[in-house]
């Protein structure tokens, strides 16, 4: 692989990762925590792609790279799919999808 | 090569058709009032048909003329399967069979449902699916496949955990179940990503081994060892949310609350097993491996050389540490709690710690103990947890104060609820017992500083005995009268748990599983020969093929 550098790639799916978590931590609506999550998978998603790549010139290794970045998208749909479906009932049952309101469990 | 049929996948085949079958029936309509007769038969027969599968690869005596792996595929090198994601190990097969005994008790107790219960469908469905991907997980021999078959887990364990949708409690769980799974599945799978960025595999047999490097590698922020480390540092923390250690161990309280009690005996003797199969899948290699080459390294392609890793020291004194605090932190904790399913729960936090050890020891011995202390926990933790289900069904609050009394009551729940907490406490004559006492005597074999956390676990188990005790105080000493529960604004009649039928209120296959149990804990703590010598030969043959 020429052209960008690989620790230009390895920084940027960090740096997705950390906006992921911090949002998964501060968020309190229940559809942006959807999306900070989405975004801390991506990360894990491009650096399969990226390293995919990068291995690509060795024969025998590599070759799942890319297979996996695709199993991992459909697997980010659906655990997006299954948080709809948890934040739909919360939402009939209490008229809210704010997670800070979620206190019948005491921590 | 070896080649894998097809056939490998029968057990996990029925799992699959019965819950697919169950949804369509369920969308059909047909039986809409004995819906859990209907689905729960269904499921309980496709569990018990696939236990008796895996027991027939595992050449189980009596049924090994079933088998529909073939001999030679079981324990085959992993070498030799040639980045092959599916490897079938006598060690994976102990843990099918783990996992399908406690599925089957848990569809077992939930039979006693009231017969039109909505979501019938929707529980036994996802029961299966959830079974269905701890058993895949079982026969992984690659990292992707391995936390993929974890996620299906997870995955449809959230909506169990708020299948009931019209409990606000039960929902909560869900919902912070389901925060806390996404968080954890995005770690581990990042992790994963910085493992095959180094290896450029993800094969679980080569992972953790000598590391290949050409001049372009590593890249020039970080070492590739420090990468690989901290892709292992993410995947000790993603799958340690599902094993519940302590610091990642707050929502499992909360879930285990909230969730029907049914729900939870599979969360606790269940999906959490898989996590712990994960972890030693994941783990032991690198911790086996450390230092030396492995004996079939494949081909080095030109131009690359081969760097000797010793990740081991590091990972067992990790592990040690996680284990020493996970059983410390939960028993402490545990101490505190007024709410019965909370103390339970702290408590299964605690054994988490325990089986650790297993772990932090990675000797033969110490890790047939962990598998013997996993297979043990099913009957103690999540026949307690079906006890709970009975017991709040029977109109008993959810206060360890609210039990006053229940153990003269209600003898049959008492005495068996009694068995279980004495089989957790470690008490003689109880496979509780048996299984600590191989894993703290590994550890003291081990020499060293595993002698430490033996101490360690003594100590606990010895701290432990105090909530046990006084929960047998409550239910055997103090007088109690009829406790009415107050029913929450909003909640369903019953709360997460329904009222059940049959014998004595707690219905049939509900007193099964609680005298399956019981007669195991039993059975297993007096003459635990057979078991412990099959899962010693599990591991041996695991260690080997690593």
């Amino acid at each position: 692989m020429t052209g960008l550098p690989l620790a230009g790639f390895l920084a940027l799916s960090a740096v997705l990762l950390g906006i992921g978590i911090f949002g998964i931590l501060t968020r309190r609506n229940f559809i942006l925590l959807l999306i900070a999550i989405e975004v801390a998978m991506n990360s894990a998603i491009l650096n399969f792609v990226v390293f995919g790549a990068y291995w690509g010139g060795v024969p025998g290794y590599g070759i799942e790279g890319q297979s996996v970045a695709v199993v991992l998208i459909g697997l980010a749909a659906t655990e997006v799919a299954v948080g709809l479906a948890i934040v739909l009932a919360l939402n009939r049952l209490r008229g809210s999808i704010n997670v800070a309101e979620a206190t019948v469990l005491k921590l | 090569m070896t080649a894998l049929a097809w056939t490998v996948f029968v057990p996990e085949l029925f799992l699959l058709g019965a819950a697919l079958l169950i949804f369509l029936l369920d969308s059909l309509g047909i039986l809409r009032d004995r819906r859990v007769e209907l689905f729960g038969g269904l499921a309980t027969v496709a569990i018990v048909v696939a236990l008796v599968g895996v027991l027939a690869d595992l050449r189980f005596a009596p049924l090994a003329s079933l088998a529909t792996v073939p001999a030679g595929v079981v324990n085959a090198p992993w070498t030799l399967l040639g980045g092959s994601l599916v490897a079938v190990t006598s060690f994976g097969l102990v843990f099918q069979a783990i996992f399908l005994t406690s599925a089957l008790l848990v569809s077992l107790a939930s039979l006693s449902h009231p017969s039109d219960q909505k979501g019938a469908a929707i529980f036994f469905g996802l029961l299966l699916i959830a079974t269905l991907g701890m058993t895949l997980a079982a026969f992984s021999a690659d990292l992707i496949f391995l936390l993929l078959s974890i996620e299906i887990t997870g995955i449809s364990t959230y909506l169990l955990v708020g299948y009931t949708r019209r409990d606000p409690r039960g929902l909560e769980a869900a919902m912070k179940m389901y925060i806390i799974g996404a968080l954890s599945a995005a770690l581990s799978f990042f992790g994963a990503s910085l493992l095959f960025s180094v290896y450029g595999t993800t094969s679980l047999a080569t992972l953790g081994g000598p590391i290949l490097y050409n001049t372009h590698f590593p890249p020039p922020l970080l070492g590739a060892t420090s990468i690989a480390l901290l892709g292992y540092g993410f995947l000790v923390v993603g799958i340690g949310f599902k094993v519940t250690v302590v610091p990642f161990h707050a929502w499992a309280v909360d879930v285990y609350d909230g969730a029907p009690s049914d729900v939870s005996a599979f969360l606790a003797g269940g999906s959490k097993k898989v996590g712990l199969f994960g972890y030693f899948l994941v783990f032991l290699v690198p911790i086996l491996l450390s230092g030396r080459a492995p004996p079939g390294l494949p081909p080095i392609p030109v131009g690359f050389h081969v760097l000797i890793v010793h990740f081991g020291l590091p990972l067992q004194v990790v592990f040690g540490v996680m284990a020493v605090v996970t059983m410390t932190v939960g028993n402490v904790l545990a101490l505190q709690q007024t709410e019965m399913k909370r103390m339970l729960a702290y408590s299964s936090i605690s054994q988490a710690g325990y089986m650790l050890i297993g772990l932090a020891v990675a000797t033969s011995p110490a890790v047939a103990g962990a598998v013997l202390l996993i297979f043990a926990h099913i009957f103690m933790k999540a026949g307690a947890f079906i006890v709970v289900g009975a017991v709040a069904g029977l109109g008993v609050g959810s206060r360890i104060t609210d039990w006053k009394g229940v153990g003269l009551r209600f003898p049959f729940l008492g005495a068996s609820f009694a068995v279980m907490l004495l089989s957790l406490a470690g008490i003689p004559l109880t496979v509780g017992f048996v299984a600590k006492f191989v894993l703290f005597s590994a550890a003291v074999q081990a020499q060293g500083w595993f002698v430490w956390l033996a101490v360690a676990g003594l100590l606990n188990s010895a701290l432990s005995v105090f909530y046990y005790a006084r929960v047998l105080r409550v239910m055997y000493m103090e007088k109690g009268e009829a406790v009415v529960v107050p029913i929450p604004a909003g909640a369903v009649a019953g709360g997460s748990d329904p009222p059940l039928l049959g014998v004595g209120g707690i219905g049939y296959g509900r007193a099964a599983a609680i005298g399956v149990a019981v007669a195991i804990i039993f059975a297993f703590g007096v003459y635990p020969q057979p078991v412990l010598a099959s899962f010693q030969m599990a591991v041996n043959h695991l260690l080997q093929v690593l």
